[in-house]
């Protein structure tokens, strides 16, 4: 079975394939340097084609395919036009597990995350704390509100550098598979997931500042 | 997905909240963080030199309901135990007494990650390495 969502013969829709991924179903290589603009007008061509409306007078076999081909569309597109989504899925599709818990063999899994950054974020919470605890009290601290608010900016500055370097490793990336680089490809899925790792604290405290600032 | 007494118990009356001194060679901090979730745990353990109990624990955590939970029971179990027995308690043990649901295993297995860390840390400055606790064991047994 192809991954392409028509038969090439007679032009009809198929099933989709079982391990078909949402790079495949855009005939897209493995890469997250994507052009979002082609990738919007390729899910436009594709759903007008593959919408269940198109096969409303055909076959209840069409009809299904129709119906799975684009549910895996929108998923496909939904996830590869966020970028943080389409780094995560990258991952998984290779072999990355993101989620906390231990390994296989039982064994704790090392801390991915730097010591100073935990520090850091450990701090803020603290501060976070005792400004939503004088609130509480109906003091306002001036000082604690300068410091969160230039933590606030300070974070957001940490996001938008976080994203250019993201798209540094994206190009990273395309350059090591386009090159078969296999000890380059896994030294920069190991930055990218030490970036992502980072990039949700961050965007976490960005939230919490956010919250403590305007209650 | 509601949770369980113990935890909400835990979670309203959190035991042993606070810190410890860092820089007394007779504590172990242990600083873990789970980024998927972005929640923070700091564990204390201040441990008698002489018997290697630990006689004091305590702990901060920034997290969910059962991230607290998960560190106030952890601080609950290590005291009046032996560094060897602490290093015992696992987040199995931990799921088990809060009866956390599949979604919340992490938050146990961040505070077993606590507890080795704030162990690890008291090792550390006191001197004592891997081997030489092997050696101990055996000469115990």
């Amino acid at each position: 079975m192809g991954t392409k969502p028509f038969c090439d013969a007679c032009g009809k829709v198929q099933p989709p394939s079982p391990d078909i991924d949402y790079f495949a179903a855009f005939g897209l290589p493995r890469k997250l340097n994507i052009d979002l603009s082609a990738l919007e007008r390729s899910f436009y061509r594709l759903s007008r084609k593959l919408h269940p409306d198109v096969y409303a007078q055909a076959t209840q076999q069409e009809q299904q395919w129709s119906l799975e081909q684009t549910s895996l569309l929108n998923d496909a597109y939904r996830t590869l036009k966020n970028s943080i989504a389409r780094t995560e899925y990258l991952l998984k599709l290779e072999g990355v597990v993101l989620e906390a818990g231990k390994s296989e063999d039982g064994a704790a899994k090392e801390s991915r995350v730097p010591a100073d950054l935990l520090e850091e974020v450990f701090e803020l919470n603290m501060q976070l704390e005792e400004m939503r605890m004088t609130r509480k009290m109906g003091e306002d601290d001036p000082q604690l509100r300068k410091d969160l608010e230039k933590a606030h900016i300070d974070f957001e500055s940490q996001l938008a550098a976080s994203d250019s370097n993201l798209q540094d490793l994206w190009t990273l990336w395309g350059t090591a598979l386009d090159n078969e680089d296999t000890a380059r490809k896994s030294e920069t899925k190991d930055q990218m997931v030490a970036l992502l790792d980072r990039r949700r604290y961050i965007r976490n405290l960005v939230r919490d500042v956010n919250e403590a600032l305007e209650a | 997905m509601a949770y369980s007494d113990k935890v909400i118990d835990h979670y309203n009356n959190p035991r042993n909240v606070g810190q410890l001194d860092k820089s007394s060679s007779e504590v172990g901090t242990g600083l873990v963080g789970a980024p998927e979730c972005g929640d923070v745990m700091r564990l204390q353990i201040k441990v008698n030199p002489e018997t290697q109990v630990i006689e004091e624990a305590k702990f901060k955590t920034f997290g969910c309901g059962s991230a607290i939970a998960s560190s106030s029971l952890a601080t609950e179990w290590v005291k009046g135990k032996t560094i060897e027995e602490a290093m015992q308690i696992t987040n199995t043990d931990i799921v088990k007494e809060l009866a956390l649901p599949p979604v919340k295993i992490h938050c146990s297995v961040l505070a077993e990650d606590a507890i080795r860390a704030a162990i690890g840390d008291w090792k550390k400055k006191n001197g004592v390495t891997e081997g030489a606790e092997v050696a101990q064991a055996v000469a115990a047994n």
